[in-house]
């Protein structure tokens, strides 16, 4: 153990297992540092010292980003970047500028230039059109169950546990887009105005309003893409990308079939879907039944069996009663059903489901 | 040992996510981002107080990398210089932003005076017998010692980064560092030690 013989307050407080030690010690740590304290008694105040000025360091430097906050911003530039893929056409000049402050910044001298350089530089119109597009929320379930999303066209995302989707609160007027990591089953609202389209990590999948489900975890060698209902477009991600307007060669899925994407030899295989379970938007079946009961109980009851609030107004809902049985009913169906029944009207609004209706007589 | 093993392993990684990030993997930069993150984001609270105005600083740092990917080498993403591109994108906004937005002042600025803690002399008696006085002593040190301590405690960068991120020589940061370590130890009498002193100057 002469890996620290050290003899500064400096040289200690700057040593990284030290610093750890002091701010996160663990078992391990713990018996390092006490055996050295033990056999370098002449150095416990040289120790104190050094503790003591990691931790007020700390203390007085500490800042209040939570892991949620690192995790959105990771998210937003990771999002950002993708959006900016596109931006290939550089001017001559303009490279020959960003290459002299590469190397500017490289040398690390005279690196003024380089900003005065970059913010002469008028913002692309492509950046323009990110900070339109409006903010992104980014929802990933941590529980062991699965969690409903509710986006705002009035589609409905199924995410599976350890999954991750990023959406924006209003989609673009042309294209609702969203990004998914893990699985997931979409209820998508028809809309062959506003084209659907989930972007995976290899795959993209274009809907005009369906229901199918994705499965693209990250360290998995495939993906997959399973259709319920409608017709679904599934590219490789890198085709669909470097397509540039003209038509990508994709997949087109009809009802009970399945494409896998294979990442080892980037290819697409078309099948029919083995397994009948994928094709459901809850992994465990949510059975319900109502009879002659008071709307607004079977919209708290939906509420809790989702994991969603339903917004209503009681007074108007006061007189509607339904009876109905769901077993398989999406989501999505069972809100028709209930809206129908009592000739009401319903609308995905910050991630909660509004409803609107004129009341019952 | 196993820290070598890591460091390897951590190697190996870098390298497949530069490849990644070089042919456009945004997930790449993602990776990348994420590394320095948190170092980046608690050096801009130094300069700043909007967090909005952080968060939007950093992105834009690394929106500027991933731009420039193809011409860019590894060393655009080692620590010391992503504090330095911050801290010049930070210092040069605030100024521009401050007679609007930043009626408080950060606690590193480009503030041109230096004054020495001598100055503060007098309330530096009144801490140095006091609990948790190390903290009030750093905060009486110049903006520019301050940030040297914080640079080398905090953030751990060694003399040589130091002096790339604050534009300095290598010299002067070392100068700078003695004479502020010099400062604080002269008032400085850790809680251990606090009976030793008071025996010796009964």
């Amino acid at each position: 153990m002469s890996l620290h013989r050290i003899f500064t307050v400096e040289e200690l407080a700057t040593d990284e297992s030290f610093r750890s030690w002091v701010m996160a010690p663990t078992p391990e740590l713990d018996r390092y540092w006490q055996q050295w304290l033990q056999q370098n008694a002449d150095r416990a105040g040289v120790a104190a010292r050094a503790r003591e000025l990691v931790l007020a360091v700390h203390d007085i430097y500490k800042d209040d980003l939570s892991e949620d906050m690192l995790r959105y911003e990771i998210a937003e530039i990771t999002r950002m970047a993708e959006e900016r893929k596109g931006e290939g056409a550089v001017p001559f000049y303009q490279r020959a500028v960003w290459r002299a402050a590469a190397v500017l910044l490289l040398t690390g001298g005279l690196s003024w230039f380089y900003y005065t350089t970059h913010n002469a530089i008028p913002p692309s119109g492509n950046r323009q059109e990110i900070t339109l597009g409006g903010e992104m929320v980014v929802r990933t379930n941590a529980t062991e169950v699965e969690m409903t999303v509710l986006l705002s066209d009035n589609s409905v995302a199924t995410l599976a546990k350890g999954s991750s989707i990023r959406y924006p609160r209003q989609f673009a007027a042309h294209e609702r887009r969203v990004y998914l990591t893990g699985e997931a089953f979409f209820d998508v609202a028809k809309n062959p105005e506003q084209p659907f389209v989930v972007y995976a990590h290899e795959t993209v999948t274009k809907v005009l309003g369906t229901s199918f489900r994705i499965k693209a975890f990250e360290g998995d060698n495939i993906e997959m893409v399973a259709v319920k209902t409608g017709r679904v477009s599934v590219y490789a991600k890198k085709e669909y990308e470097t397509s540039h307007g003209t038509k990508p060669a994709g997949v087109i899925l009809n009802p009970n079939q399945q494409v896998v994407f294979n990442r080892k030899d980037n290819k697409l295989e078309k099948a029919v879907t083995a397994n009948p379970g994928l094709l459901a938007e809850s992994v465990v079946q949510k059975d319900q039944v109502f009879d002659d009961k008071p709307v607004a109980e079977v919209l708290d009851a939906m509420a809790r069996a989702y994991g969603i609030s339903i917004v209503y107004q009681p007074e108007t809902l006061a007189n509607c009663v339904i009876s109905a049985q769901f077993n398989e009913e999406n989501l999505k169906q069972r809100l028709n059903a209930i809206c129908q029944a009592i000739g009401a009207g319903y609308d995905m609004e910050n991630g909660r489901v509004v409803i609107s209706s004129k009341g019952c007589n | 040992m196993n820290q070598e093993e890591n460091i390897s392993d951590a190697t190996d990684l870098n390298i497949r996510l530069w490849q990644r990030f070089k042919a456009g993997d945004a997930e790449a930069l993602g990776q990348l981002a994420q590394t320095h993150y948190r170092a980046l984001y608690n050096y801009a609270t130094k300069f700043s107080s909007d967090p909005d105005f952080i968060r939007d600083s950093i992105q834009e740092l690394y929106l500027e990398l991933w731009e420039r990917r193809s011409f860019l080498s590894e060393t655009a993403f080692v620590k010391s210089y992503l504090l330095k591109a911050l801290r010049h994108k930070l210092i040069k906004e605030s100024i521009r932003l401050k007679r609007f937005h930043e009626p408080q002042v950060a606690f590193f600025d480009a503030d041109p005076s230096d004054p020495s803690i001598e100055t503060n002399i007098i309330e530096a008696e009144h801490i140095r017998f006091q609990n948790g006085h190390l903290k009030r002593i750093i905060s009486l040190l110049s903006k520019r010692q301050q940030e040297i301590i914080y640079l080398r405690f905090y953030q751990n960068l060694d003399n040589e980064d130091i002096a790339s991120v604050m534009g300095l020589g290598r010299q002067s940061v070392s100068n700078l560092l003695y004479r502020t370590l010099k400062e604080i130890k002269e008032i400085w009498a850790p809680a251990e030690f606090f009976w030793l002193l008071i025996v010796f100057f009964c």
